[in-house]
């Protein structure tokens, strides 16, 4: 390994190529062909862009760019290293796929408001990679803040009273994390270290008043953790799976919640550095806080009949999973044993999670865009209509669950031992209850599909039954306002009402043959390539550069 | 020619062109606009001028009027000759000045731009603009206490005069409103700098700080003023009259109906200006007349002011949320926002502030002063021009119109992001300046305060946005365009008018990266005031 620290332009030109686009696809929006066209051209620069810093990467080069002094005493800087490529390369490499998807998706439904769709989805992606690339806390606020403002028109998007108010929702818990939390703690860590670049402060923060230290890494952590879905800050999520499905795939499984996620990774490894948040006890907190999450989300996922609302809540139930690792880095580090074990596991989580529920998404969004079934109560039999989705829907859910040979078993394992060997076995307790209740939400869909017809299908309790013997309607009130099975209910007869033709029709499912005639190639092969990524991360894992790039980093943060 | 004749031109110039629109109107109709362009243009000029030779010159540029006569005089104390007062005006250029008077000549060209199609036309209008364009100028370039209450007058004159330029009812009660309470504000002022001449003798800014510090050797006095009840009664007072004038809660009462009811041109012009003139005072009277020294043995001083910021960022904002009429919004959404800027004025002095703190507050009153004047101008001009063109004045009649016009409701978007402090744009810069010296300074209540209000200032914004966006186009506006409207104004916005709200919302984004720039500009002053020196050396 040679480190060297190089400047270069290409951290922000992979910043800026999506931005320059969005200009573009204002432009020519009257051509829609021109304009889709914009976005696959930027996904593919982008990516093309980020993986020729790779090889250097892995060699220990670091790419940097700097825009000069934003405020006082911090640069406006960007950096390409090891961790930063992991989820720069991850949210371009899926948005070439999500953008051939989105324009299937969008022209199946004939929606409205394309260009301000595509336009904002770009400027997503600006600010996804402008998080992964931030050399220092105030400029990965900067983009933090972005991909909120970003991200508001895909939410809000359908422009349904349902639609605004999530929107509403969005923006409120959005900012709330960032305006107020990232930014009070970034400023707390300015004050004390006087500087916000990553690997510059912890050294200060060890010598500050540990109460503020631990104030500023709660701040922060929490303000990450609103975007990264941590309870009790995650309900803007669920709600958000209004917004059109691509931007549910794209953003609300990889780019949105990682961006929270990955702050967190900044934030233990670089910022704080494992040793402190072990001393300071935070990183215990922050795992028993992921722990808590993604047993209660695996908890209430069993009961949503809404597909998308399933997977949301399955999406905060795995990101924890990340956060867990993460937050096991400090229990690891006053330990000696395990820390390796639980970084890697933790960051590994976040490519295999995105391959395998990015492919979850778009098999729903698929779904809806054919069938226009939106509830698993209405799937019963869709393996015959849709096989090839039901396959790679089956396969991610496998991964999703922990079942080896796809991506989610090998992250979970490398987790599952740390957590042992840094003696905290109690979180790998949770760990395999976890697993238990993956394969109890996902397994009924998949069982429901193939091998049950629509007519005959088994009676759903859990989804269709009042919650302990309670009458729907007092279920609804016990049920709190968030995460609210009665609601989901509520909601689902509403659609009926609406004469929205979910489900089969009369007669049943058609059956479709295995050659691809389910639904347009522009859906259909997007799914299918990232579930075999997904099949590959599980497989072999070395192949792929992510487990190098982590490894890269671990080592990293070892030495 | 020397520079130094600059700051008085600067001042006479506008207030003689003033005379021009009724003289030449005489011989010509609405040859007024014409008028004003062509003095704001030279003034435009002339500050350029002046700001490029006190920032990259490094000058601290002043002129005493009335020539020869006057100017600083020997004073005999013993046996030997020594410093005494300036007698006369003083007109004083330097870091904290200039930036202002560029802000002042630049806003009152463009607002012109705009005013050419949205009137008011009279040529009275344009010398009333031009005398209000003089007046902003000697407010920010006096050094003389009572100078200063002179121009504050002119200005506030001159402002009830335009605010109630369109002639109708409810600007004239609106004008009257702020008459009275205005006028109440500048008199509290003059009560505050009568006690200080009472006391110290002098109405000079710098001789006056002297003479509170206790400094020169021939006056008989026993060390600094400080806690003379004279000295801090004129603070009182003084601060007072500011804070009205400024708009602080909860003394507010006159603005938002001045905003609202002015003809939209001259709500940009006042939104931009006036209040930013009036907190720049607040500032430099803090700043260089009493200094840090007053407020370390006068901390309830600081500490009411803080309080009453505090309020008046989370009140101004609530009451903006509750508005409906648009303008209205933005205009309690001013009293919020200088509520921020009192808070950094009072974290600057506060003794509990290091000089880091020091430094990060007067960098954030400065920055979120000319960011608001320009965020706040804009978001004003692009209301104004959504009204011309579609007749829509409140929120619900705002449902849909992003079709309509997009580049407008952009303009908006990327102002009211701007003005909630979405980085990288210069709201956020300021904010970023005025959180940080509480943070430093250890007041952890404001720290809450400074960063909640990112959260209430997203409470009126998103909800005009999530109108203009995301609801389908109601019923109402249909109704409200009355045909009346739709054959004269509708439709009927200029290039100018775009134009200025477009440049207002690119400076926005613009200006966030010469934050460095505009701190460096800032950092004389900042070690002025950390020496608690009466004036600003380059």
């Amino acid at each position: 390994m040679t480190e060297a620290v190089v400047t270069d332009i290409r951290p922000l030109a992979a910043v800026l190529v999506s931005a320059v686009s969005v200009v573009l696809i204002v432009a020519s929006h009257r051509y829609p062909n021109i304009r889709e066209s914009w976005s696959i051209l930027a996904a593919l620069t982008k990516f093309g862009l980020i993986a020729s810093m790779v090889p250097g990467v892995l060699d220990g080069t670091e790419y940097e760019a700097s825009l000069g002094e934003f405020v006082y005493g911090i640069e406006f800087a960007l950096k390409a290293d090891a961790l930063g490529m992991i989820f720069a390369l991850l949210a371009s490499f899926l948005w070439i796929f999500t953008a051939f998807y989105a324009a299937g998706y969008m022209r199946g439904l004939d929606e409205g408001n394309q260009t301000r769709f595509f336009a904002a989805f770009a400027a997503s992606l600006s600010a996804a990679v402008g998080i992964a690339f931030a050399r220092n806390l105030l400029t990965i606020f900067v983009f933090y803040e972005l991909l909120s403002v970003a991200t508001y028109p895909l939410v809000a998007h359908d422009g349904s009273k349902e639609a605004r108010v999530a929107g509403r929702k969005y923006l409120a818990y959005t900012f709330f994390g960032g305006g107020l939390l990232v930014l009070g703690g970034t400023a707390l860590v300015f004050a004390m270290a006087g500087t916000t670049e990553f690997g510059a402060t912890a050294t200060h923060l060890a010598d500050s008043n540990a109460a503020l230290a631990r104030a500023a890494f709660g701040l922060l952590a929490a303000g990450f953790g609103v975007k990264a879905a941590l309870m009790p800050v995650h309900s803007w999520l669920p709600d958000a799976m209004v917004a059109p499905t691509p931007v549910s795939g794209l953003l609300h499984a990889v780019a949105v919640v990682k961006s929270g996620v990955f702050g967190i990774a900044r934030l233990v490894l670089e910022v704080y550095e494992p040793q402190l948040v072990g001393d300071l006890g935070v990183g215990i907190v922050l795992a028993i806080v992921a722990a808590i999450t993604l047993t209660v989300a695996s908890i209430i996922a069993l009961r949503a009949d809404r597909l998308k609302r399933r997977l949301a809540y399955s999406t905060i139930s795995q990101l924890s999973y990340i956060v867990l690792g993460l937050g096991l880095v400090g229990p690891a580090a006053v330990a000696g044993a395990g820390l390796e074990n639980v970084i890697k596991g933790g960051l590994l989580h976040i490519p295999a999670h995105a391959f395998m529920k990015l492919t979850l998404f778009f098999c729903a969004g698929i779904i809806h865009v054919e069938t226009h079934t939106d509830y698993i109560s209405e799937m019963d039999g869709i393996g015959k209509r849709m096989p090839l989705t039901m396959t790679a829907f089956g396969i991610a859910a496998a991964g999703m669950a922990g079942i080896p040979l796809v991506a989610g078993f090998v992250s979970k394992w490398f987790i599952l031992i740390g957590a042992v060997q840094a003696s905290q076995s109690a979180f790998a307790v949770v760990l395999l209850i976890s697993g238990v209740l993956n394969i109890a939400y996902f397994w009924p869909i998949v069982y429901g599909a193939f091998f049950e017809s629509y007519d005959s299908a088994d009676s759903k309790p859990l989804v269709e039954g009042p919650l302990g013997g309670h009458s729907p309607k007092q279920a609804a009130t016990d049920g709190g306002s968030e995460q609210d099975p009665g609601g989901d209910a509520e909601s689902h007869d509403t659609h009926v009402e609406e004469g929205h033709h979910g489900g089969p029709g009369d007669g049943g499912w058609d059956r479709v043959g295995w050659t691809g005639d389910e639904g347009s190639w522009l859906m259909l092969g997007p799914i299918l390539l990232i579930a075999a990524g997904a099949v590959v991360l599980g497989i072999v894992p070395d192949a792929a550069v992510f487990l190098q790039l982590i490894e890269d980093v671990a080592q990293g943060v070892m030495a | 020619m020397t520079e130094e004749a600059l700051p008085a031109l600067l001042i006479a110039v506008p207030i003689l062109g003033a005379t021009l629109p009724l003289a030449l109107g005489l011989v010509r109709q609405r040859i007024g606009w014409w008028v004003a362009t062509l003095v704001l243009a030279v003034e435009a000029a002339m500050a350029s001028w002046i700001a490029y030779a006190v920032y990259i010159g490094g000058d601290r540029i002043t002129h005493i009027l009335g020539g020869e006569t006057f100017g600083r005089k020997e004073v005999t104390v013993g046996s030997f000759d020594t410093e005494g007062f300036i007698v006369g005006i003083e007109l004083v250029a330097d870091a904290l000045s200039g930036l202002l008077v560029a802000l002042i000549a630049f806003v009152s060209l463009g607002v012109l731009a705009y005013a050419r199609r949205a009137g008011p036309r009279q040529n009275t209008f344009y010398s009333a603009y031009l005398l209000l364009t003089g007046g902003l100028m000697g407010l920010v370039l006096t050094g003389d206490l009572f100078n200063m209450f002179v121009f504050l007058e002119i200005v506030g004159l001159m402002t009830y005069a335009l605010v109630a330029s369109d002639r109708s009812a409810a600007s004239a009660v609106a004008a009257l409103k702020y008459l009275v309470i205005g006028t109440t504000g500048a008199s509290m002022y003059l009560v505050g700098v009568g006690y200080l001449f009472v006391r110290t003798g002098t109405l000079n800014m710098v001789d006056t700080s002297r003479v509170l510090a206790g400094e020169p050797e021939w006056l008989e006095v026993t060390g600094a003023l400080y806690t003379e009840p004279l000295v801090v009664a004129s603070f009182g007072f003084i601060a007072v009259g500011l804070a009205t004038k400024t708009a602080i809660f909860p003394l507010h009462t006159w603005q938002p109906g001045a905003y609202s009811e002015a003809p939209d041109s001259v709500t940009v012009l006042i939104s931009a200006l006036v209040s930013t003139t009036s907190a720049y005072a607040l500032a430099r009277i803090t700043w260089v007349v009493f200094t840090p020294e007053f407020f370390a043995v006068n901390v309830k001083a600081t500490e009411a002011i803080l309080v009453l910021a505090a309020l008046s960022v989370v009140i101004g904002s609530v009451l903006a949320a509750m508005q409906q009429r648009v303008k209205r919004v933005f205009a309690y959404s001013s009293v919020a926002q200088f509520g921020l800027i009192a808070m950094a004025i009072g974290i600057s002095v506060h003794p509990a502030a290091t000089d880091t703190a020091t430094r990060f507050a007067v960098y954030g009153v400065v920055i979120h002063l000319i960011g608001h004047a320009v965020i706040k101008g804009g978001l004003f001009a692009t209301v104004g021009a959504i009204k011309k063109s579609t007749g829509a004045r409140s929120i619900d009649e705002y449902a849909g119109l992003a079709t309509e016009r997009p580049v407008l409701s952009g303009t908006l978007a990327v102002l009211g992001f701007s003005l909630i402090g979405v980085p990288p744009m210069i709201g956020f810069v300021g904010k970023w300046y005025i959180g940080l010296a509480a943070v430093k300074a250890e007041l952890w209540p404001l720290v809450f305060v400074i960063f909640a209000s990112t959260l209430l200032t997203l409470l009126y914004v998103a909800r005009l946005l999530e109108k203009l966006y995301f609801t389908p186009l109601s019923e109402t506006t249909d109704t409200a365009q009355e045909p009346a409207v739709a054959t004269d104004g509708r439709g009927s916005v200029s290039f100018g008018m775009v134009a200025l709200a477009v440049t207002a919302a690119v400076l926005a984004v613009g200006l966030g990266f010469m934050g460095a720039e505009l701190t460096d500009a800032i950092d004389p002053l900042v070690d002025a005031i950390q020496e608690s020196s009466p004036e600003v050396h380059q």
